[in-house]
């Protein structure tokens, strides 16, 4: 079976590399195609490298506080570019200051990303998660971008459904 | 001692060189230049020979070809005429534009994502010599690629087309579009950010061949000479591709070759070295790059060069005293009569205006920048596009540029380059600028395939070092 494609970066002008490289190791021990942009990345940069390689999911990294900002109107962009289906997660010190994750997480939720996590997550239990993810919008056996590439009729014609996906699809607050 | 014969068949002119190899390496023993015989390549080829080798002009091919070893090249019109198909324009379409140009050809349209029926009408309508179709990662997307594809199969589109996409998909393809002439190559960028540019460049070289060989009597000479032609820019493309490996001390050379209706410029150095402090952005470009622009030109293009270069002329202008008025006149003179040559200083100086202009718009496109930016780790530089700094020879070629007498021509307007805009600009640093004044750098790229060393040398030996007189 194909592995699933992945994009990795960390968003903004932000060059915390170290963090990057682990989850690059971690996320190809987990059996994913991993495509790793590095440091430095643009909402752009991330939106094109998943058009190429027709990746199930971008992982957003930020450490430096300004991710809120960085992360505005990723999901936009998506859909604008016609990714009416990727799974878009984010983790890191994503705000400044001592917010408490909650906030952090609902802040985020809001903006379209389907999960949000702290400094301190478990990779692990990330890595189930986004396998489980993947399963779930893509089907069970979504190798190839035939099987669910071509967008569904009402993504298209109602992005609108789509932008608010994430969140009713998500079963925790 | 062998004889060695190169020949460039370009659209007005026939130049040839007869070289001699001996132990201490390549000569030149005679070059000249005849009026290239359009509706029939043979006449010209005979009299390019005769002349060369001090036989009668009437001598028949068949014998003169017995007398040397022949290599040539065409420009085929001004080169292939390539349309470009990929899927992000930042990636796989900026691949697909720069494999089309490192192959000799122009890229005359290029496309991303979906073809709307408006893509397809203006394909149709230009019928290019090659459409380059690209896009996705191997295993990437194929939604685009499946959709591109068939849509091409329903066009009355003929040329043959290059494919070098996904991977996963190129059988699809090939049956999709079963009824036109489908070339499977290795994708040009096998996962993302990988560049993998000669074996698409190795099939446009095959079709090139294919396609030019026939008519206007290019398959006679072939068949006599025993040698296949290639297209010119290939020719110089792989000259400045082999010689840092034979003459060390070129290693990072950059070529500009203005001509008449085009502007080529090459340059072979490392595009990104990798630091703390600088990060790039985009593809890492390849080593040895080719760009062409078809806006820029002397005489054909001279029109749309006053379109792209009109604030760079207007300052240049103001700096030297003439009028606009003065040099748009002449613009329409030499559009009108394009084999004019300047007769006043002032014509001169025109042409040395425009010739800048080439350098300042072809520069522009062909290198990369820095952008500094603050990050809370401290200053950084974020790089897109091809680094030049460690060029150290810049190169001038084509009429304008090999007869120049002094280095100002290339430098001046890569220094205005330098200081424009807010970006820095990757321009080369210390560089020494040079003639290729005998014109032999299209001569001797013939001979690359054969006798790389010999021909490295000597393209180095030929070049003569400009000074600044300013």
């Amino acid at each position: 079976m194909e592995k699933h494609a992945i994009v990795l970066g960390v968003i903004g002008a932000d060059c915390h590399s170290v963090g990057n490289k682990i989850l690059e190791l971690f996320f190809t021990a987990e059996g994913f195609k991993v495509v790793n942009l590095g440091v430095m990345v643009s909402q752009q940069e991330f939106i094109n490298a998943a058009i190429e390689t027709d990746a199930r999911a971008i992982l957003v990294s930020s450490l430096y506080g300004h991710g809120e900002i960085d992360c505005q109107g990723f999901r936009d962009l998506c859909l604008e570019k016609g990714l009416d289906r990727i799974l878009l997660y984010v983790g890191g010190n994503l705000v400044v200051g001592k917010t408490p994750f909650a906030i952090v997480e609902e802040k985020f939720k809001k903006m379209g990303f389907d999960r949000v996590f702290p400094p301190d997550v478990d990779l692990k239990k990330a890595a189930e998660l986004l396998k489980q993810d993947i399963k779930e919008r893509f089907g069970p056996d979504s190798q190839s971008s035939r099987d669910n590439g071509q967008p569904a009729g009402p993504d298209k014609s109602n992005p609108e459904a789509e932008a608010s996906a994430p969140e009713t699809r998500e079963p925790r607050g | 001692m062998k004889k060695i014969i190169s020949i460039d068949i370009g659209s007005t002119w026939t130049k040839c060189g007869l070289f001699v190899l001996a132990a201490s390496g390549l000569k030149l023993e005679r070059r000249l230049a005849v009026p290239t015989t359009q509706d029939n390549l043979v006449r010209g080829f005979s009299q390019a020979l005769s002349g060369l080798l001090g036989k009668d002009v009437n001598t028949p091919l068949k014998e003169l070809v017995g007398a040397a070893e022949i290599y040539f090249s065409s420009s085929a019109k001004g080169g292939l005429r390539i349309a470009a198909i990929g899927l992000v324009p930042d990636l796989t379409l900026q691949l697909a534009r720069l494999a089309a140009m490192s192959a000799g050809g122009k890229v005359i349209a290029s496309f991303a994502f979906s073809l709307t029926r408006s893509d397809l009408q203006t394909l149709e309508k230009l019928q290019p010599d090659i459409l380059l179709f690209s896009g996705g990662t191997d295993g990437g997307n194929s939604r685009y690629i499946l959709e591109n594809a068939r849509k091409l199969a329903g066009s009355a589109l003929s040329c043959p087309v290059v494919y070098a996409g996904n991977r996963a998909v190129a059988e699809e393809v090939a049956d999709l579009m079963n009824k036109k002439e489908v070339i499977v190559t290795e994708n040009l960028m096998p996962e993302l950010g990988q560049v993998n540019l000669e074996p698409v460049r190795e099939k446009i070289r095959e079709i090139f061949l294919k396609r030019i060989v026939n008519g206007r009597g290019l398959s006679e000479i072939v068949e006599l000479s025993g040698s296949q032609p290639r297209p010119t820019p290939l020719a110089v493309f792989e000259l400045i591709s082999v010689i840092p490996g034979y003459q060390p001390e070129w290693s990072d050379l950059a070529a500009i070759d203005i001509g008449g209706a085009t502007t080529d410029f090459y340059s072979n150095t490392e595009s990104y070295l990798e630091t703390d402090t600088v990060v790039l952005k985009g593809l890492r470009e390849p080593k040895v790059k080719r760009t062409v622009e078809g806006d820029l030109g002397m005489r054909v293009s001279a029109r749309s060069l006053l379109d792209s270069g009109w604030p760079y002329l207007e300052e240049r202008l103001r700096e030297l005293g003439p009028g606009a008025e003065e040099l748009k006149n002449y613009v329409e003179k030499i559009s009108r009569d394009l084999d004019y040559l300047p007769r006043s200083e002032e014509e001169c100086l025109f042409d040395r205006l425009l010739a800048e202009t080439c350098v300042y718009h072809a520069a522009l496109r062909h290198a990369g920048g820095w952008k500094e930016t603050y990050t809370p780790q401290g200053r950084v530089y974020v790089q897109t596009g091809k680094d030049l700094r460690r060029v150290r020879a810049v190169i001038g070629s084509g009429g304008f540029l090999s007869a120049a007498d002094s280095a100002g021509v290339m430098r001046f307007p890569l220094q205005k380059l330098k200081a424009c805009g807010q970006e820095r600009k990757l321009l080369p640093e210390q560089a020494h600028f040079y003639a290729d004044r005998q014109y032999l750098f299209s001569l001797l790229g013939n001979l690359v395939e054969k006798y790389p060393s010999e021909a490295a040398a000597l393209a180095v030996a030929s070049l003569e070092k400009l000074n600044d007189e300013e």
